[in-house]
């Protein structure tokens, strides 16, 4: 098998052949495309184990539909979160959001200012606000971002220093908004994890 | 054991012969003693009952409010009980104390408050059994109904453990091994101390531990805060169903923790 083929890529969902079955997945919808499931949150601890060499840290995923986190002490799992229901579709929205007004995200500056947002649906209200009161849409949309990103690392427990996984990893004004020191490790954190899993039922 | 006041063991006693009598949390094992002379047919209503919308509640209580208690008061509106039995001390909360005044000025029929201060330890077999988990706790809400010490399982070597309440939705214990062993009130709840706080206080430092407390319930600080003690710990809360995100958690918590899911 060529490198090329054992890179990473990403295949849009309705380009997948239909009726196709993986031996090994992950994610919301893997269970149904897949023979062995592994859970998301144990393949995102397994990525983190393999990536990052601290023996104390906190690994943050933010994706399109929630967001999960691990965290670390002495090399042992130490806590844990997912939240898919109030951090559900900020991923989603960040994204909709940016096709929507045309945004390129990675021409916006933080703002100063921020909204509270809990979730990614209901925090739109806020920019519809803001643009009624004379902000511009790329400034409301900015802190629409910076709200989800300050909401997700909180939910995180606030640590000084955070890694982050996932497709927001890509979205420099959300990675700049957390007010931490950041790692982003990309989007295939968990796919990472798969491959550690499948390795170990190899070996087993 | 503690006595019932002699109005309580008046209403209790005048329950008419084998009728469909309601319960809530522990109440003290006089009563259930006198449930059983009466031959009473026993109704757990902090169990879901009947197949009904939960949003049935939002008449009478907050939406935002105990998964148990919201239960407890859609069983009680819609099954044909003779009376409820209901423990407000400090072996339950002070939200039941508020819902059974609701209840009583909603129900046509008697609402018969206690205050369980019963302190002879029946023991822990059951918790420290293996079992299935689910199983087990079904066995420990059961127990409570028992005014004699039932037969004791043999106890197994702890391979993991859940600290807290019997949840709404038992199948947020499915993902753990028969080898868990149980504490908090669960273990009250077998001991028939429901008011015990020094035994819901105990816990396993040596083991994974998951320490569950329902959503809205005044018991998280307590789980959160002896979660943030154990070495090994997950804190969980949960509200009326144990979704996807719950389930994962505890799975990816035993898992990482190197928890076999093999029955010992």
């Amino acid at each position: 098998m060529s490198l090329a083929e054992t890179e990473p890529r990403i295949m849009a969902s309705k380009e997948r052949p239909a009726h196709q079955q993986v031996d090994i997945g992950t994610g919301h919808n893997g269970k149904r495309y897949c023979h062995h499931y592994v859970n998301e949150l144990t393949a995102l601890a397994r990525g983190g184990e393999a990536l990052i060499t601290d023996k104390n840290y906190v690994l943050l995923d933010c994706g399109s539909r929630d967001i999960k986190f691990v965290r670390y002490e002495n090399g042992k799992i130490a806590d844990m979160g997912w939240n898919a229901e109030c951090g559900a579709s900020m991923g989603f929205t960040i994204e909709l959001l940016g096709h929507y007004y045309d945004i390129d995200y990675s021409t916006l500056a933080v703002p100063h200012r921020t909204f509270n947002v809990i979730c990614g649906v209901l925090g739109m209200s806020h920019i519809f606000d803001a643009i009624t009161n004379g902000a511009s849409e790329a400034e409301a949309v900015a802190r629409f971002v910076k709200g989800i990103a300050i909401n997700a690392f909180r939910f995180a427990g606030s640590p000084a220093k955070i890694y982050l996984s996932g497709g927001l990893c890509a979205n420099p004004l959300f990675v700049n908004s957390i007010p931490a020191e950041t790692i982003p490790l990309g989007r295939f954190v968990l796919l990472k994890g798969l491959e550690l899993y499948a390795l170990q039922q190899d070996n087993q | 054991m503690a006595l019932l006041n002699k109005n309580n063991q008046k209403l209790i006693h005048n329950l008419p012969l084998g009728g469909n009598i309601g319960i809530v949390g522990v109440p003290p094992l006089q009563a259930f003693t006198i449930l059983h002379e009466r031959q009473a047919i026993i109704n757990d209503l902090d169990e879901p009952l009947v197949h009904k919308n939960m949003e049935e509640t939002i008449g009478y209580l907050p939406r935002v409010y105990c998964a148990i208690l919201r239960t407890v008061l859609l069983n009680s509106l819609h099954m044909k009980l003779d009376a409820i039995v209901m423990d407000v001390g400090p072996g339950k909360c002070d939200c039941a104390l508020h819902v059974a005044t609701i209840m009583s000025d909603t129900l046509s029929i008697p609402v018969i408050t206690t205050r369980n201060m019963d302190d002879e330890n029946f023991g822990t077999p059951l918790c420290r059994a293996e079992i299935p988990l689910s199983k087990k706790m079904s066995q420990i809400t059961a127990s409570i109904q028992d005014p004699t010490p039932a037969p004791a399982p043999t106890s197994c070597q702890p391979t993991a453990g859940f600290w807290g309440v019997p949840p709404r939705d038992f199948s947020l214990l499915d993902s753990f091994p028969a080898t868990t062993h149980v504490y908090g009130w669960a273990r009250c709840m077998e001991n028939k101390t429901p008011a015990n706080l020094a035994l819901e206080l105990h816990y396993n430092p040596t083991i994974p531990t998951v320490f569950f407390a329902q959503a809205f319930c005044a018991k998280t600080a307590l789980a959160k805060h002896l979660a943030s003690r154990h070495p090994r710990s997950l804190f969980l809360d949960a509200d009326v169903t144990a979704g996807n995100s719950v389930q994962a958690k505890i799975q990816a918590f035993l898992e990482l923790s190197g928890v076999s899911l093999d029955p010992c």
